[in-house]
Order: structure tokens, then sequence, then C-alpha cells
């Protein structure tokens, strides 16, 4: 096009020479979380005195675990540059089909868990295959399987909260073993946080190591391309939204058993805490860019500022949603910013 | 015709870095005048336009409208004076009716404050009726007629707002000829209601048809301004390209002979029209044509990402099954290296990661180990020279030149058929361009086919050995490379 040649005529020949050069400006950038997550932990340890102790870091580990799970499946949906808006719906569900199985039908163990498992799966896989083979966007499809697992909770729960769960669910959620490691000695590590990290390790092993992975990245950075290097593109969005709808299943199973009761509706803030974790990390919304080692930043600040909050007396804790609000704002502005400044392809 | 120019550039200069982009350029407009602005990409027609139009509020020169010394701070300020600019992309709203976007931005409301639909439904067909165009139905949401229509009616639309002054850019490319004929009625039109309109074209017939005069830029400078009576098309491409040019064209050539890779047969959609072709083993088939002429679409036709209605693609003896997928067009052998690097390459991921990603699947493992894809990579990375020669470095980190070699480095590792490739060079510095270009001819050299599709003259003359030209959706000529040069492309268009 003339006034794309015309533009800027300099620029084909010789690059401006930027402030910092593009291979620094570039790791900056893809730290920004880290130096987030560096700062309001300086920030706590200086104004509360309890936030460094052992037990309260413990706590902070349990309390992003069942947040951790959700995030592994949502990180495969984010990279594809798609979004799965069911995933608190469904882990309600699987959490109520698991304790409803035990407690009224008397089933046997393990098939509750692997029921509830499965239908996570299940519902990922239908969002994945209705959006790909009627191109319904992932936003609609996902928002419509919301309703749907949502609606099946209240019908298979009558609206009454089960508290009879299966051992399998009590121990993922609330269970803890002892670990003698050389250096620490004997420590007590909760069952929930074990099953966060096997997540997150194996969400970055075939993100990071596989085919499947590489394509995952494909697809989000661009659609086109990808079916141009020949990836089925609808075979990738389809098992990220599985894969999400199994994690989702899981921390549901797990949820309960922390809580030590199946509710007969979802916790609604599941969803949001979610992607507000992964995309803090610094995975892109539109897709391509992120990763598991992100997600585990993102986490780690969500923790942090959630719990940091709680160990400040001073704070009135009703207010906490308002400055976990503005802290989020803050820090996806600045990710955006820097995320502006990379160097860009001249050509796009 | 009136003699008083309504707007007057005098001495106009504007540097972009040490790029000297207009160089005390003089340009004049009259009332009711079709001022014609020609030149090859980055002769400075934009930039003037851009000038003139608010965009660029620095340069040197003086700016006069009604004789009266200007200064334009911006878009809106060229607005409120009574300059219009029409982008070569439509900016009309499809849902709203005809004259909804006739009004658009300024409907015409009642005391209430409210949309006074009667009056605007009036107006709009009384304006309409005026210019001749009494058949639109002004209620009618605008995207029912064709882009044509639609182009007219944001012609229309910056006359309403009593725009004085409208710039064209470049407002045929997307139009068929017959569209195109009704565009330069409403010209006629505009000229008889003493509009003044400047006119930017790579089109020169056409220029020389519409155009009370012409102004010719080269390099950043004004060549002449001739009367449109007193010149044609080879006269303006000597001008434009400052050397004398050859009175007759080459020969077209009829059939080509040779092992049949890739044949298209009259392959129509809504932009391109009955375009047939072949490419032979060992040949670069060059596809040329102006923004806007169906050619970049067409060659995503071939990958079943752009719809088209009726034809057929071969591929070395196997007819395309219809509506195939860009896998299917991948896995029978063709090969696709889009304009955009951005958008085919992982700018974060390692150079034998962008390599070798159409090819996992014939690695076998689903867990690819980095030293078996380094192995696959390797010759293909040397082959095509990339610099730095680091396997490991992110693409993202290379310059545009060597990004673009990762991009034909990922099909010579298993090679395809016949690679197509749009603007192969778009972007790159003059070393960069020919080492590009020499790839693909050492590629074509092996045996394979090789289809470069491109509105970039330069590119096309340099790697084709037939070319083909499309204008307008229709293909115009098809001839020898060698019997071919600049002002050939330029005059055929």
């Amino acid at each position: 096009m003339t006034t794309q040649t015309e533009k800027n005529p300099e620029i084909a020949v010789s690059p401006p020479k930027p402030l910092i050069s593009g291979v620094w400006m570039r790791r900056i950038t893809a730290l920004a979380p880290v130096w987030t997550l560096l700062a309001l932990g300086l920030f706590f340890s200086l104004t509360s005195q309890t936030f460094l102790r052992p037990v309260n870091l413990n706590n902070i580990l349990s309390q992003i675990s069942t947040l951790a799970i959700f995030a592994t499946g949502m990180t495969f949906v984010l990279l594809t540059g798609e979004i799965d808006l069911s995933i608190g719906a469904v882990a309600a569900l699987t959490g109520m089909i698991c304790a409803y199985m035990y407690a009224n039908l008397k089933v046997q163990e393990p098939f509750p868990l692997l029921a509830a498992l499965g239908t996570g799966t299940l519902m990922g896989f239908l969002s994945g295959t209705a959006s790909t083979r009627f191109r319904i966007p992932t936003f609609m499809a996902t928002l419509a399987m919301s309703l749907i697992a949502g609606g099946l909770t209240t019908y298979l729960s009558k609206g009454r909260t089960i508290s009879q769960l299966p051992e399998v669910a009590v121990f993922l959620g609330s269970g803890r073993i002892s670990l003698d490691l050389p250096l620490f000695g004997v420590i007590e590590i909760r069952v929930l946080v074990i099953v966060a990290a096997v997540s997150l390790l194996i969400g970055h092993l075939v993100l990071r190591y596989t085919r499947f992975g590489r394509y995952v990245y494909m697809t989000g950075a661009s659609k086109p391309a990808a079916r141009l290097a020949g990836v089925n593109t609808n075979i990738i969005l389809t098992a990220v939204l599985t894969i999400s709808g199994f994690f989702a299943g899981l921390a549901g199973v797990v949820s309960t058993g922390r809580l030590g009761s199946a509710l007969p509706d979802a916790i609604p803030s599941f969803l949001i805490d979610t992607i507000g974790a992964v995309v803090l990390g610094g995975t892109s919304l539109s897709g391509g860019r992120g990763g598991m080692v992100q997600t585990l930043i993102g986490l780690l600040i969500y923790g942090t500022l959630r719990n940091g909050l709680d160990n400040i007396p001073s704070i009135d804790p009703l207010l906490k949603d308002v400055i976990t609000g503005i802290v989020l704002f803050v820090a996806l502005v600045i990710n955006v910013l820097l995320a502006g400044r990379a160097p860009r392809d001249k050509t796009a | 015709m009136n003699a008083t120019p309504i707007l007057q550039l005098r001495k106009i200069s504007k540097r972009f870095g040490n790029i000297q982009a207009l160089d005390h350029v003089d340009f004049d407009l009259r009332e009711g005048e079709t001022h014609a602005l020609v030149g090859e990409n980055g002769a400075g027609k934009s930039t003037l336009m851009r000038i003139l139009s608010g965009v660029y509020t620095e340069y040197d020169g003086e700016f006069l409208l009604d004789g009266k010394p200007v200064h334009l701070h911006s878009p809106h300020d060229a607005l409120d004076l009574g300059i219009a600019m029409i982008h070569q992309e439509l900016s009309v709203m499809p849902e709203l009716s005809v004259a909804e976007n006739l009004f658009l931005g300024r409907q015409l409301v009642t005391r209430w404050g409210t949309i006074d639909w009667k009056k605007m439904y009036n107006t709009a067909e009384q304006e309409l009726a005026r210019l001749g165009f009494e058949h639109l139905d002004v209620r009618q949401p605008l995207g029912k007629y064709a882009l044509g229509t639609q182009q007219v009616v944001e012609v229309l639309r910056t006359i309403v707002s009593g725009a004085r002054v409208i710039i064209m850019d470049e407002p045929t490319s997307a139009l068929s000829p017959a569209e195109v004929e009704r565009l330069i009625h409403v010209i006629d039109k505009l000229r008889e209601d003493k509009r003044s309109i400047i006119y930017i074209s790579h089109f020169l017939e056409e220029v020389v048809r519409v155009a009370d005069r012409i102004t010719v830029l080269r390099d950043g400078q004004k060549v002449a301004t001739l009367d449109a009576a007193e010149t044609n098309t080879s006269h303006l491409v000597s001008l434009i390209l400052g050397r004398e040019v050859n009175a007759t064209l080459p020969p077209a050539v009829t059939s080509a002979d040779g092992h049949i890779l890739l044949e298209v047969n009259n392959l129509t959609s809504d932009v391109f029209n009955d375009v047939s072709f072949k490419v032979n083993k060992g040949e670069v088939l060059g596809i040329y044509g102006a923004i806007g002429a169906g050619h970049f679409d067409l060659a995503r036709a071939l990958f079943g990402m752009y719809r088209f209605d009726s034809g057929n693609i071969t591929v070395d003896g196997h007819r395309f099954k219809p509506r195939h997928s860009a896998r299917y067009a991948i896995q029978h052998g063709l090969a696709y290296a889009i304009e955009s690097r951005r958008k085919s390459l992982l700018m974060d991921e390692a150079i034998y990661r962008n390599v070798t990603l159409p090819h996992l699947n014939r690695i076998g493992s689903l867990i690819p180990r980095q030293s078996q894809e380094l192995k696959l990579a390797a010759p293909a990375i040397q082959m095509v020279n990339v610099q730095p020669p680091d396997p490991l470095n992110p693409v993202g980190t290379l310059s545009g030149g060597n990004q673009q070699k990762v991009a034909i480095a990922r099909w010579l590792t298993f090679p395809p058929k016949v690679l197509v490739m749009s603007e192969p060079t778009r972007g790159m510095d003059v070393g960069a361009k020919s080492e590009v270009l020499s790839i693909l001819r050492k590629f074509r050299n092996d045996g394979y086919g090789v289809l470069v599709v491109s509105s970039e003259p330069e590119t096309i003359l340099t790697v084709s050995d037939r070319v083909i030209v499309m204008s307008h959706g229709r293909v115009v000529g098809h001839m020898e490379n060698k019997d071919l040069n600049k002002d050939v492309l330029m005059r055929l268009l």
C-alpha cells in the first residue's frame, strides 16, 4: 500500500535506536509480574508482622491451591485466545455429583470421583465441540454451558447442601501428609497444595515439551497461520476446553472436600479470580503468549494480595475487594503499557 | 473554467529522518476541477495528501486556502474548512440506512432534539436525485447495495457535509469496471456542482479520462503538471519513471508448456472473476496487481481461506474437492507464506521451532526432542542463511528480512510442490529483498513451483519467469518476464 511505505519510509532503512535494547526490553517486560510480586511481598512484610510467618505463607499456598487447579485449565484456554466461562458452574456440578452419588445413591468409591471428573471433562468437550462445529464463540458456548451446569446442580441438590462426602474428596481437599525433607526436617503439607502443584507441573510439561503444546501456542498466536502450518485448530480448541473442563471437575471435588460439604450453587468468584490470576501472571487474553510459569506467578500475586490485606488490621475487610480490584487494574495497565513497547513487526 | 485556485501549496517540504519525502512541491487546485496526482509508491503522494487533510501538521512551505494562508492542526480542522478525504478502505455503516449514512454524524433533528426522519429521507432523496441516483431507496440498509454504490454514498456524504475539496485515495481499486463507470459519472456531476477533487490513482487510463489536470510526482519532487487533454498513458509512464518507454506492449503468452504443478481454472468470487493460470515445475509465476485488484484474495482462495463460487484448482493432477480447508491444500502439496510475518511466526519461540512447526507430525513422537528438531531444521536454516545463525534465538529478535527467511525455511525441510507467497519482500531493505528473492529462485531451480503475489512491481519483475497482471479482479495481461518492465506493468493496470 502506498500509505504504508510512505508513512514511515525511514523505518525500512534503519530502525530508530531505542533507549533500551530490544532484548533487555523484552526481558523487563516478561518479568513485570515478578516485580509486582516482589513489591507486594516487600510491602506486606514491612506493614504486617504476621505476613512472613511460615504459618501464614503456608496459608497463602492453600488459599491459592484450588484456584491453581482452575488456572491450569484456564491457561490452556487463554493461550489459544479463547475463554471458558463455565468453570465455576462446572466445578459446583462435579462437587455436587461426587457428594450426591456417595451420600444419596450410595455408590462405592472411587466411582463418585471418576463420575465427577468425567462430567467436567465431558462438559468441556461439549462446549468445545459446539463452539468449533457451529462456530459459536467460546464466550457464548461456555456461558450457555455455565447455565446448564448451574441448573443441573440446583436440580440435583434440590437446593440443599450435602455434607456427607466420599473420603477421597475429603483427603484431597483437607488432608495433610508429613514429609521428611533433608534440610527442613519434617513438615506437614496439605494434599491440596500437592494436587495444585502437580496440576501446574503437568500443565507446564505439556505446554512446553509436547507437540500439542506447540500447537496450542500457534493456534493462539494466529489461527489462520496455524491452519496454514497444517494444524487442525478445531481439534486444538476442543482439546483445550476439554482440559479446562477436566481441571474444573477436579477443582470442584477438591473444593468440596476443603469446605466439608457440597454447596447447591456455584461460587461465582472462582471464575473471576481464575481469569484475574492467569492474566495477572502475563498470559495474554488474546492468545499466544504466557504459560504455566506465568500463571504460577499470577497466582502468587493474587494470593499475596488477598492474604496480605487480611494481615493488615487497619484495613476494613469490607474494602478488600475494592483494593484487590484497584491493584488488578494497575498491574494490568502496567502489563499493557510494557507490552505496547515490545518490538513489533513493521508489516503487521 | 474559473482559473482562481481555491487551494494552493507552495514549496512544501517534509522530511522523515534522513528521507526527504517531499521536496519543494507546488500544487494548486481550481474550483470545479479534478486534479489527479500520480507517481510510484513512495513518490510522495500520500505524504502530500496527509498534509492537505491535516494529518501531518509539521512541514515547510505555504498552504493557502482561497488565497489566505492556513495551518491545519488536525483532520478535524480540514473538515471544518471543507476539505474531506475519502480513504481507500470504506468507512460506511452497512447496517444503517442509505439516508443515515449520508447524514452520518450530523443527523437532522427536530426542535425537540429527536431525529427528523421525514426531513432526512426527503433531503437524502433530493440529493441523490440531483446526482443521478434516484433509484436508491434511502430507507434500505446501505449494506444491501454493492461495494461501488457504498463508495458513491461515501462520496456523496462529503458533499452533503459541505466539503468543497474532496480527496479520493485510490477510489476505484476495489471496484468492478461497471462501478468505475458509475463513479466517473458521479465525478462529472460533482464538477458541474463546482466541487474540486484531488484524485489519486494507479490506473493511468482512468486518470487521463477523469482528470482535468494531472500532477506527476517522482522521489518527492514535482515533475510536471499537465492538462489531461494533452497527454496519454505512455507519456505519463515516462514522466513517472523518468525515462523514455517503449510504446508497444510485449506479446501475450498464450500457453505455458511443461509439467503443470498448479492449475487454476475460471476461479470466480465476489472480488476476482474468471481467473485461470498454471504454474509449471521449475517456474516462478508472478501475479501483479494494485491493492484491491483481488490477487491477495485469490491466493487465500487456494487455501480455502477465501470463498469462491465457481472454478477449480488442480495440484499435480489432483483436483481439489470443493470447499477445501487449508490443511487439505497443504496435504496435497501447496504451502502458503502470508504477507504478515507477525501472524505466521511464533515471535517468542526459537527459530528451529518455527521451522519444524508444520513437520512435527513427521517426527512421529508426541514429545519432540530438541536434538531431533534441530537436526531436521538445521539444513533449511543454513540454506536460507539466517543471520545470526543460532537456531535457538527467538524469531522476534531477528530483522524483518531474516524473519522472512525463517518463514521460507519452514517449507524447505519437506518442500511443497508449489510455494505460494504474498508480498515476500514487504518492508525489507534492498539487501534483504534480493536475498529472499534469490532463495525463491533457488527453490525454483530445484524443480518446485513458486507463485508470488505482490503489488510491488520491483519484486514481481525481479523474481518471476512469467507474470500475470490483474486489475479489478480480472486477468488483464499474461507475459514472459523477459519482455516486461515497470512501464508495461503500469500501463496494464
